[in-house]
């Protein structure tokens, strides 16, 4: 029996790749590597415009401790200049824009670790993950040495993700079938770190040929077990995960720490390895490109910071005039704009979209209440009421009906059959609630600091006071009587509003 | 930046997603940068600047959208497609039992309603949306909730009520209150000698015959009966079948449930209401059979009159019932236990339509009674405890 959850969708799947030998592609001539990448401090480059770098060499660090990883050059050549540019995820950072010499020269820094799995202590490998730059590979990109520091000593369940529940991103799948014992071996790594007896590899039954190969090799280590989940957007979501394993919901505004479980991806698995075995840093990952413009639609492994015309240009090019590009799945994925936007650590799929695959939010929508989305919700929200609220301008109830707890996974706009789009009015509405709840946090903190000040006041003013005559100090009890009051009133008519 | 500029980028065309857009823009964290749709907004048309090896085109700047960017082949106008070859049945039956007259009834009644809808649409100034095929679903219910006999008149007026004011008065599609070709039906008993005068089944009417009282050889259906405490003298299999007096679409409650099937397996409907509302009814006339025979009682009232194309088909309607399934049995409970109040002890032997028309009445606070616990949510409760 396959793991399960309630909700969700079936979406059409479109895994065309899942034949398809991976291939890595050469460097483009010029790579643009952002700075920030994913949540957390920005990288501050080390080096400057006109110096020669090294494949793998570092060119950005974070520093004095903050959330951020390293990052390093994916090719060898001159940096050309510092500029800022748009990432996938939206974000304006700087950017280290590198000519490629094509020569691919190594960096000297990279050497194995060198010592035993067995030898190295937890710090250590914190240490070489945070080194390599490694952070999440599956899309909201955490980064990874810092998930590992605070899942140490409180989770009991490990997950490696190769769930792949979006539609037509096929590079976990390759990665299982190609290299799986890199996946094993990071799960390894990262058991022995977490000091877990056993960890398991979360994999959907439309992966089955993966699923055997898993078994094979995995046959006589009894630390990992392979888990076979069912087909089903949203899968690979770790709620859904958590909750299809273990029967563990995780609490609203919880993580999966907190329910004891921590979850990796089987590429960040695989760099982990990677990391530790060659002491290669994270400069190139598997993606998958696809959709109905790309002549020959594969799995290439990309340098970071190729430009995403150059995979497609890989890919045989394209063959229909494109409308639409999506970094990420079709599900939860990021239109960009531009076609020089750069491959990130977290971008796992590149789609090009004609106008026969293209959806449009500008036709004609409706809601007619089937109530589809209701029975797709993996969250147990009531997603057409949600839009409607929002439509309506009711934050207040979009708030009372749990609009917070979205987690914008477009399964409900993907069922709706009135083209209504419910995703978007939902996340209006969480940033309206967000917005209302800042200022009114804002509020009490000014207010509090106002009252404390006027006290502060008027414990002076009696002091002062306290040796004058009595006739003065009614007086002076009268007024700050009368000062109260006002605050009151004042206080009562802004919550009113 | 205006709404029309978002338009323009087929982001979106709601003016409330628009600005939905817009605000979502604002905040850092998510996708899109107010930034990235401004410089989209600025390029008046998307000017073809790049050429790809190939000779295609490829646009300087792609449409940016919210996910997902996938969509389902479902929609609305499959849907009502759908619920139309479901009663297709029953329409074919109706016209062999009665004559071609009620092809005339029901296909007329589609016709004005189809013609009332853009005709309010264009009064109205909204965008005409005859092509969802909801209307013509309104307008194949009630014409099968007609009996043959009926005058050519009144489905105009009925299909009138049930549009411009049942429908489109309340925001048009989906937004109505109550099943506008139930409402209709109930409306068209003011006049009741047409409403109430059913023809005997295989008296075929010719097609564009004009009907008096006497000519429909009227019938009394087997409700009539039943109210009187008799079982009917139709045979259970005619009932079964559709050899009986009555409306043209709900005669044969075989071919309905057949329908029903199709939609249960094009998973336009689901089993919660249909099995609920039936369900009910047969409890309760099980458990106090009003004549000598408690299950021959029970079959009859679950197969006369409108209790299946009402169950299936009218109940079902996705804006007048509850979304949650729970919802859905308790209004399905609700409508069987009104039917048997009304069929029993009301002044009509039909008691369908007006249960559902008031079960209609309560979907929002179904909906709202039986909102499902968030994912998470039973759990933090229990901690609390």
């Amino acid at each position: 029996m396959a793991y399960t959850f309630k909700g969700g969708v079936h979406v059409e799947e479109h895994k065309n790749t899942c034949k398809i030998q991976t291939e890595r592609m050469p460097a483009p001539p010029v790579v643009t590597i952002p700075m920030a990448q994913h949540i957390g401090k920005p990288a501050t480059p080390v080096v400057k415009k006109g110096d020669t770098v090294l494949r793998g060499q570092l060119i950005g660090e974070v520093t004095g401790g903050a959330l951020g990883c390293p990052v390093h050059s994916s090719v060898s050549g001159k940096v050309r200049e510092f500029k800022e540019m748009l990432t996938p995820q939206g974000a304006r950072v700087q950017c280290c824009v590198i000519e490629n010499d094509g020569l691919d020269t190594l960096s000297p820094d990279i050497k194995p670790f060198g010592k035993k799995l067995s030898d190295s202590t937890f710090e250590e490998i914190v240490e070489i993950i945070r080194a390599a730059g490694i952070s999440g590979m599956g899309g909201a990109g955490f980064p990874t040495y810092a998930k590992i520091q605070s899942a140490k000593g409180k989770v009991e369940h490990l997950i490696v993700n190769c769930a792949e529940c979006e539609p037509y991103i096929t590079c976990n799948h390759r990665l299982l079938l190609e290299d799986p014992a890199a996946v094993i071996n990071g799960l390894k790594i990262l058991l022995w770190a977490l000091e877990l007896r056993q960890g398991d590899i979360a994999v959907e039954d439309n992966k089955l040929d993966a699923v055997n190969k898993l078994e094979k090799l995995t046959a006589d280590t009894p630390i990992v077990n392979v888990r076979v989940m069912k087909t089903k957007y949203p899968q690979g979501d770790e709620r859904q995960l958590i909750s299809a394993l273990y029967g563990r919901d995780i609490p609203a505004g919880k993580l999966p720490a907190d329910v004891g479980c921590v979850i990796f991806n089987a590429d960040t698995c695989a760099a982990i390895y990677n990391a530790f075995a060659n002491g290669m840093p994270l400069i190139e990952r598997p993606v998958t490109v696809d959709g109905d413009c790309v002549r020959d639609p594969k799995n290439v492994i990309a340098p970071i910071g190729a430009p995403l015309s150059s995979l497609v240009e890989y890919c045989g090019g394209l063959k229909r005039k494109p409308v639409k590009i999506i970094t990420g799945g079709p599900m939860m994925g990021q239109a960009q704009w531009d076609y020089e936007t750069p491959v990130i650590k977290g971008t796992s799929a590149l789609l090009v979209q004609s106008k026969r695959t293209a959806i449009d939010y500008g036709g004609q929508s409706a809601c007619i209440h089937c109530g589809r989305c209701l029975q797709v919700c993996q969250m147990y929200l009531m997603p057409k009421y949600l839009a409607m609220f929002s439509q309506a301008g009711r934050i207040d109830m979009c708030e009372k009906y749990d609009a917070l707890s979205c987690v914008e996974c477009g399964s409900c706009t993907y069922i709706c059959p009135g083209h209504v789009p419910i995703t978007q009015y939902i996340r209006a509405a969480k940033f309206k609630i967000n917005e209302q709840r800042a200022a009114e946090r804002a509020r009490i903190a000014r207010e509090q600091a106002e009252l404390a000040a006027k006290e502060a006041a008027a414990k002076e003013a009696e002091a002062k006071e306290a040796g004058a005559d009595d006739a003065a100090a009614e007086k002076t009890a009268e007024t700050s009587a009368a000062d109260k009051t006002d605050k009151t009133d004042k206080t009562e008519g802004k919550e009113e509003k | 930046m205006s709404d029309n500029d978002i338009k323009k980028d087929g982001i979106t065309e709601t003016p409330a997603a628009a600005k939905a857009s817009e605000e979502v823009g604002k905040s850092a964290d998510t996708a899109k940068t107010s930034e990235k749709v401004e410089k989209n907004a600025d390029t008046e048309s998307p000017a073809v600047t790049v050429a790809d090896e190939s000779g295609i085109t490829v646009p300087e700047r792609f449409t940016v959208s919210p996910n997902p960017h996938m969509r389902t082949s479902d929609s609305t106008r499959s849907i009502m497609i759908d619920v139309c070859i479901a009663l297709i049945p029953a329409l074919l039956w109706g016209c062999f039992v009665f004559g071609l007259r009620s092809l005339t009834v029901v296909l007329l009644t589609i016709f004005c309603c189809v013609v009332f809808e853009a005709l309010t649409q264009l009064i109205l100034r909204r965008p005409v949306t005859i092509g969802d095929f909801s209307a013509v679903v309104t307008g194949m219910l009630l014409g099968l909730n007609l009996p043959a006999s009926i005058p050519l008149w009144v489905p105009v007026i009925g299909a009138g009520f049930a549009i411009i004011i049942v429908k489109q008065l309340f925001g048009g599609i989906g937004m109505n209150i109550v099943n506008p070709a139930l409402a209709a039906r109930v409306f068209l008993f003011s006049w009741p000698d047409y409403m109430q005068t059913f023809t005997e089944p295989f008296h075929r009417l010719s097609l564009f015959e004009n009907m008096s009282k006497s000519d429909a050889v009227a019938s009394a259906t087997p409700l009539v009966s039943l109210k009187s405490g008799n079982l009917p003298e139709v045979p259970l299999f005619d009932m079964l079948t559709g050899n009986q007096a009555g409306v043209i679409g709900e005669v044969s409650a075989l071919l309905l449930i057949i329908g029903g099937i199709y939609l249960l397996i094009r998973r336009v409907i689901t089993w919660h209401i249909p099995v609920a509302y039936i369900g009910t009814v047969a409890l309760l006339s099980f458990i106090f059979p009003q004549a000598a025979n408690a299950v021959d009682f029970m079959l009859c009232e679950i197969l006369a009159g409108g209790l299946m194309l009402g169950a299936i088909f009218m109940a079902t309607d996705y804006t007048t019932s509850p979304s949650t399934y729970t919802g859905r049995l308790i209004y399905g409970c609700g409508c069987g236990v009104l039917t048997i109040l009304i069929r029993w002890f009301g002044g009509y032997t039909e008691g369908v339509s007006f249960a559902i028309l008031i079960m209609n009445l309560f979907v929002w606070y179904l909906d709202k009674w039986t909102r499902p616990v968030r994912f998470g949510g039973r759990e933090k409760t229990e901690k609390k405890a």
